[in-house]
């Protein structure tokens, strides 16, 4: 059972306040959209559901457990991102980058060779990198070295995967097939899915449900629902919060 | 073969043969992490701490790497509260070390041949105590990088991917920030304080240019530097020049040479490229 759940959230950095009082619950297999405004708060609050920062008030549990307990089982895939910082001039090859994803989940898979060179190769196919297992991450495009760091992510057996802008920078035809590799992921695999966005529209038509924050949460519910009910004032809570 | 049968031979060998490999090991990662200058950082801080030992009545090896370790970790302390400006905490403990360098050294009576031999390397006067104590160093970086090789890989490609699995971060970045320091100081007894840095990033950058994999990457960097140790310390025996600055610009000529070979093999490449395409025109 992986539930998510953000209890009376606060941040703020110095006085400037990012996140302001946010509690929603994630159910185990959701695929959970995070949209709203540039600076409106949504890759604090994916960090902060990821345990990198410590909220200044309230609880984020995974599974029932606090955060900074259930980190380190395994039990969460996180694609930040800026990977690319480092990924550029990277020597490392696809097939060396997704076996790194054993190191994050269970020690018992990277001890038998064999059992990790299946692993490697199985996500490696999932995600459709099989034929760039021996090019460098650095000498891909950005849609390829995406795939790459979901299968990474994949390799530790997730229950829970936090993508911050998995489309950033990428052009259309590789962002579709990035959001459509992420639906497959949610429905075969049943993996609970928190995605930030900045593509309200793609987000959405893939996503199950929808958290819509501007600092403060406007919105958590079924995409239909927001896509529905809320179509003419998707545009204020997007752009205004209100 | 003459060169061999000289028991100091024999020591410098084996000496820079250990330094060879672990130089280029630390290296790898030092590369990839975007830090290539704090070889030279702790370099610095070395030479104070050898002529700071020295003033104190400390064996100066023992003073380079008191100070060395106590600099990495204030560099890696600098890096953790000012990530955005990571280089600017190691310039200053650069700066930090050559100052203090400079106010130690005037204030100590070290004999100036004993201040060159730190500087410039001594590799051929390394004692057995002193091959021992490398082999022993080397050793166990030997054994951390081993077991912290997956860790340290993931670390260099995203630090918050690390962080999110459980990876205790900070203690991994502390803890190879204490073993540079460490290969710093074991480096500056075969190749000297200003080049040191020179065998951590020089063979690592030439192994770059095969675009192979990560360990790939690192197999080739041990080599490049264990043939410039070789091949650097031949010359300079037959030769009768400095055998510290030979193995780096050794380094450097293999560095060189595989620039052109990489340029050959692209230049022909687009050649046969541009000859299909002619091809498929017609």
């Amino acid at each position: 059972m992986c539930e998510v759940k953000l209890s009376d959230i606060h941040f703020s950095y110095n006085t400037n306040v990012a996140i302001d009082n946010i509690s929603l619950t994630i159910s185990q297999g959701d695929f959970v959209a995070v949209v709203g405004p540039n600076g409106a708060g949504k890759s604090t609050m994916l960090k902060i559901i990821a345990g990198l920062i410590k909220p200044t008030r309230g609880q984020v549990q995974i599974g029932g457990k606090d955060i900074f307990t259930a980190k380190g089982h395994g039990l969460i895939g996180y694609v930040p991102q800026n990977y690319g910082k480092n990924a550029q001039g990277f020597p490392a090859t696809v097939k060396e980058v997704v076996a790194l994803g054993l190191t994050l989940g269970a020690a018992a898979a990277k001890k038998n060779h064999q059992a990790a060179n299946h692993i490697t190769t199985h996500m490696m196919e999932l995600v459709g990198v099989e034929q760039l297992r021996d090019r460098r991450i650095g000498e891909l495009s950005g849609g390829q070295q995406q795939r790459v760091m979901v299968a990474m992510a994949l390799a530790a057996n997730p229950q829970l995967l936090l993508l911050d802008e998995p489309t950033s920078g990428i052009d259309y035809d590789a962002s579709a097939r990035i959001y459509e590799l992420l639906g497959t992921l949610n429905k075969n695999l049943g993996i609970t899915i928190v995605m930030v966005s900045h593509d309200i529209e793609k987000a959405v038509s893939w996503a199950n449900k929808v958290a819509c924050i501007n600092r403060k949460l406007c919105f958590f519910g079924s995409s239909k629902e927001f896509d529905d009910t809320h179509a003419q004032a998707r545009h204020l809570w997007y752009y205004t919060g209100q | 073969m003459e060169f061999f049968q000289y028991d100091f031979i024999q020591r410098a060998l084996l000496a820079g043969l250990i330094t060879g490999i672990v130089c280029p090991l630390i290296g790898s990662f030092v590369v990839v992490r975007r830090q290539s200058l704090i070889g030279d950082g702790l370099g610095h801080i070395a030479f104070a701490g050898v002529t700071g030992g020295y003033m104190v009545g400390l064996y100066p090896v023992v003073g380079a790497l008191i100070l060395t370790i106590a600099g990495a970790v204030g560099i890696e302390l600098v890096r953790r509260r000012h990530t955005e400006f990571a280089d600017m905490g190691l310039a200053i403990f650069f700066y930090a070390g050559a100052a203090m360098a400079i106010i130690f050294s005037t204030m100590t009576r070290m004999p100036s041949t004993g201040l060159l031999s730190f500087l410039f390397g001594s590799i051929i006067t390394v004692s057995l105590t002193d091959v021992i104590t490398i082999a022993g160093a080397g050793t166990l970086v030997l054994v951390i990088v081993y077991f912290l090789f997956d860790k340290l890989m993931l670390m260099s490609l995203d630090e918050d991917i690390a962080n999110v699995a459980g990876i205790n971060t900070g203690m991994i970045n502390m803890l190879f920030s204490i073993l540079t320091a460490l290969v710093v100081v074991v480096g500056m007894t075969i190749v000297g304080i200003l080049l040191v840095s020179a065998l951590m990033i020089v063979p690592v950058a030439t192994a770059h240019l095969l675009r192979v994999g990560f360990k790939a990457t690192m197999g080739w960097a041990v080599i490049f530097s264990m043939l410039s140790v070789f091949i650097g310390l031949t010359s300079s025996f037959y030769l009768d020049i400095a055998p510290g600055g030979t193995i780096v610009m050794t380094a450097i000529l293999l560095y060189i040479i595989m620039t052109i070979i990489r340029q050959c093999i692209a230049f022909k490449e687009r050649r046969k490229e541009q000859i299909l395409s002619s091809f498929g025109d017609e």
